[in-house]
């Protein structure tokens, strides 16, 4: 074992949580030792390029196609999720439907940008509707980090937009960059959509088609220089300020941007005092160390890999002042599980969230310009809060711009069906695609999970990766709260394609496969939202949580443990600009006690 | 291939796909569906589907006649279907297990991109109005605008 020389803090992985955390002590010349498990394949230009030059040759072009594992930092595959290999072990009873991505830069890598708040109601779901848990803390102390996270992350909108379901915003602030302009379709649906009066049980709402806030390069405000692409070279680190400065409508958020006008954690990382910096990609922790008596963390072990298709490894102990765990969800749950790390609640590796998400897919009365700009620019939001919390979950509905892409393969899957169904051939063909393609719309009906102590990651000790790390072992269930929100969705999506003129096109034997669940008489077909979450939930006691309001570890005073995983509830907004925020709120405490 | 059995590949391919011979030129992946075809199908088949080609008549019976002899004939039928999907999505599918007892299989003939330009290049995007999604984009904003007029 090779010791690593002492830091003032080791941050076990390089996503959106880990490159902001680095990026703020690094700041105040803390030494950083950052780990990141997977390659960093993405640090230059050139390198960048090659992953999308390799997606253009794949036939399966899923969220993950630009970024394949390294052997050594195995990752889920949505593919898997059919065949039910892969590095998850699934134990039911139902599918857990997501994956992330193990690079430097994490998952941000392809995610779709979209940087909602959450509502000041999701922060007290228990004392308002009876239902989950409440935070320990509240919107009003997370919105001054919600500012600092829109302004790293690089967020546009308009208040003007946004400031609705409660959502209150500072005084003269607005977003560093005016929203991105709506897509074709969405101006089409707005003109029938907006008004539409609808009831839920007692409730009635208006709706409004919504710009979304987007962690996406638009037209800066004052003096806002928005980031652009990351391009690392070994004489010295670089941000392409002149790449990417704005979205140019590739229609490829997920998986990749071609020109990094969408936000990913490189461009923290690259802002980072590089000087206090030492980041150590393919080297994946495998432990943490405590002493029994105090503890406190006394270091972390990992695993580093020089080949991305090897096992071959060195092993390497890192010791520091304080122990950060950026790692994901799942992957810091797990890590502390396999380290039998003080799990008093007994809530470490439960309360497993997601988005699970419905898709309502048909074609608009005349061409809306379908596969053109950013994958979404607006959704219908207006059902994220409400009474009905206390009977059945809310949602939220994106609008897809690249037609029916994820719903079933289109545009190929179009043309198949025109060539081999239809034995369309010449200007005949030519025309129905044309008339068939620009007309096809899509929303994703994201409805909220509530914690539940069954959904939860295990590890056991049958279950290895290549490196001899835990696979993460997932139990999960969507319970009546969330089905009977899925019912709801489903309904009004019906109602919304009606009053817009849409021909309701949905249908999911015919679509791209999703696992399914049964509610009454009805089957769902659901995909998963990458939105994990809830495992090592933060709270007001060592009883009944993993860490404290500042995601600091109840029983290992010296590790913080941040991200999504420390969300009590997780309400119907992405979850990246929220644990952004969170983030930038430890690193305030990590600054002033190391300071002191 | 010869000049003259290229000449059929082209004049083939635009009256399947709907696309004039300039516009199939200029995609820049014209060579490699040829060669993608010429690697799965004998020789055999594909001579006889471009003489088909040539003996369709003139004039208010041709539509029918690429119907009854190229479309729905056992053997030319299917490689017609999939040169279409080669010009429209750079992808290759298989055969139909019919087509493959009676002429044989390649290892070649599976699901497949053909190459990454072949995706970018795909007739599909120009059909839509749009662009390969994460190339040739409109810049920023174009999505706003109504869509184009979809020509045929």
């Amino acid at each position: 074992m090779t010791e690593d020389q002492r830091y003032d803090v080791v941050v076990v992985g390089a996503g959106v949580n880990g490159a902001l955390v680095a990026k703020c002590l690094t700041g105040r010349k803390l030494r950083v030792l950052l780990l990141e498990a997977g390659p960093a394949a993405a640090w230059t230009f050139d390198g960048y390029v090659k992953r999308l030059d390799d997606f253009y040759g794949v036939y399966a072009k899923g969220p993950e196609a630009p970024w394949p594992a390294a052997v050594g930092a195995p990752q889920p595959d949505t593919h898997d999720v059919r065949t039910g290999g892969g590095y998850f072990v699934q134990k039911g009873p139902h599918k857990y439907a997501s994956s992330y991505t193990r690079y430097a830069g994490g998952s941000t890598l392809h995610w779709l940008g979209v940087a909602l708040r959450m509502l000041p109601e999701d922060f007290s779901l228990h004392s308002r509707y009876g239902r989950g848990r409440d935070w320990p803390l509240g919107y009003a102390d997370l919105e001054p980090y919600y500012r600092k996270a829109e302004r790293e992350l690089g967020v546009a909108a308009d208040v003007a937009d946004q400031a609705h379901l409660g959502v209150e915003f500072a005084p003269g602030y607005d977003y560093p960059m005016r929203r991105i302009p709506p897509s074709y379709s969405d101006q089409m649906l707005a003109a029938t959509v907006d008004g539409m009066r609808l009831s839920l049980g007692s409730e009635e709402f208006a709706l409004k088609i919504r710009s979304y806030p987007a962690a996406r390069n638009g037209i800066p405000r004052g003096d806002f220089v928005p980031d652009g692409a990351v391009d690392e070279r070994t004489d010295g680190q670089a941000l392409g300020r002149d790449i990417g400065q704005r979205c140019q409508g590739n229609t490829a958020c997920t998986p990749i941007c071609p020109v990094q006008a969408k936000y990913n954690a490189l461009k923290t990382l690259a802002k980072a005092d590089h000087r206090y910096l030492h980041l150590v990609t393919q080297a994946v922790a495998s432990r943490i160390n405590v002493d029994p008596a105090s503890g406190a963390v006394q270091s972390v072990e990992y695993k580093r890999y020089t080949e991305a298709d090897s096992p071959r490894h060195t092993v390497h102990r890192a010791t520091g002042r304080v122990y950060v765990l950026a790692a994901h969800a799942v992957e810091n749950a797990k890590l502390m599980l396999a380290s039998g790390l003080g799990n008093r609640s007994g809530e470490l590796g439960r309360n497993l969230m997601d988005h699970p998400c419905l898709y309502a897919w048909g074609l608009m009365p005349s061409p809306a310009g379908a596969y053109r700009g950013p994958l979404s620019t607006a959704g219908l939001d207006d059902l994220r809060g409400g009474a009905f919390r206390a009977r059945h979950a809310a949602f939220r509905f994106d609008i897809g711009n690249d037609g029916w892409h994820s719903t079933t393969g289109a545009p190929d899957s179009t043309v198949a069906d025109a060539v081999y169904t239809r034995n369309l051939f010449g200007k005949q063909l030519r025309r129905h695609l044309g008339s068939n393609l620009s007309r096809q719309i899509r929303f994703s009906l994201a409805v909220e999970q509530l914690p539940s102590a069954d959904n939860r990651v295990t590890v056991d000790p049958q279950y290895l990766d290549p490196l001899g790390n835990p696979r993460p072992v997932l139990s999960y269930r969507i319970e009546e709260y969330t089905l009977d929100g899925m019912a709801a969705a489903a309904e009004v999506a019906r109602k919304v394609f009606e009053r817009a003129g849409i021909t309701d096109c949905t249908n999911p034997d015919e679509g791209t496969w999703f696992p399914s669940v049964e509610h009454g008489d009805e089957v769902f077909h659901y995909h998963g939202m990458g939105h994990f979450a809830g495992t090592h939930v933060m709270g007001d006691s060592p009883e009944t949580s993993v860490t404290d309001p500042d995601q600091r570890s109840w029983e290992h005073r010296n590790l913080y443990v941040l991200g999504s995983g420390s969300f009590p509830t997780m309400g119907t907004s992405n979850p990246t600009l929220t644990m952004a925020a969170l983030t930038l709120r430890t690193a305030d405490r990590l600054v002033a006690e190391l300071a002191s | 291939m010869s000049s003259e059995r290229t000449e059929r590949f082209f004049d083939l391919s635009a009256l399947l796909t709907g696309f004039d011979r300039a516009q199939l030129l200029g995609t820049g992946v014209a060579d490699q569906y040829r060669r993608t075809l010429e690697q799965v199908v004998c020789d055999e088949v594909l001579d006889d589907l471009l003489r088909a080609y040539e003996r369709l008549p003139a004039g208010e019976r041709r539509e029918a006649a690429v119907r009854s002899e190229i479309l729905d004939h056992a053997d030319r039928g299917p490689v017609a279907r999939n040169l279409i999907m080669l010009w429209y999505s750079g992808t290759w599918r298989p055969l139909p297990d019919d087509w493959r007892k009676a002429h044989g299989t390649s290892p070649l003939d599976t699901d497949r991109v053909v190459s990454g330009e072949a995706y970018v290049a795909g007739l599909q995007w120009v059909a839509a109005g749009a662009h390969p999604m994460a190339a040739r984009p409109g810049g920023f904003g174009s999505w706003a605008l109504p869509p184009e007029r979809i020509d045929a």
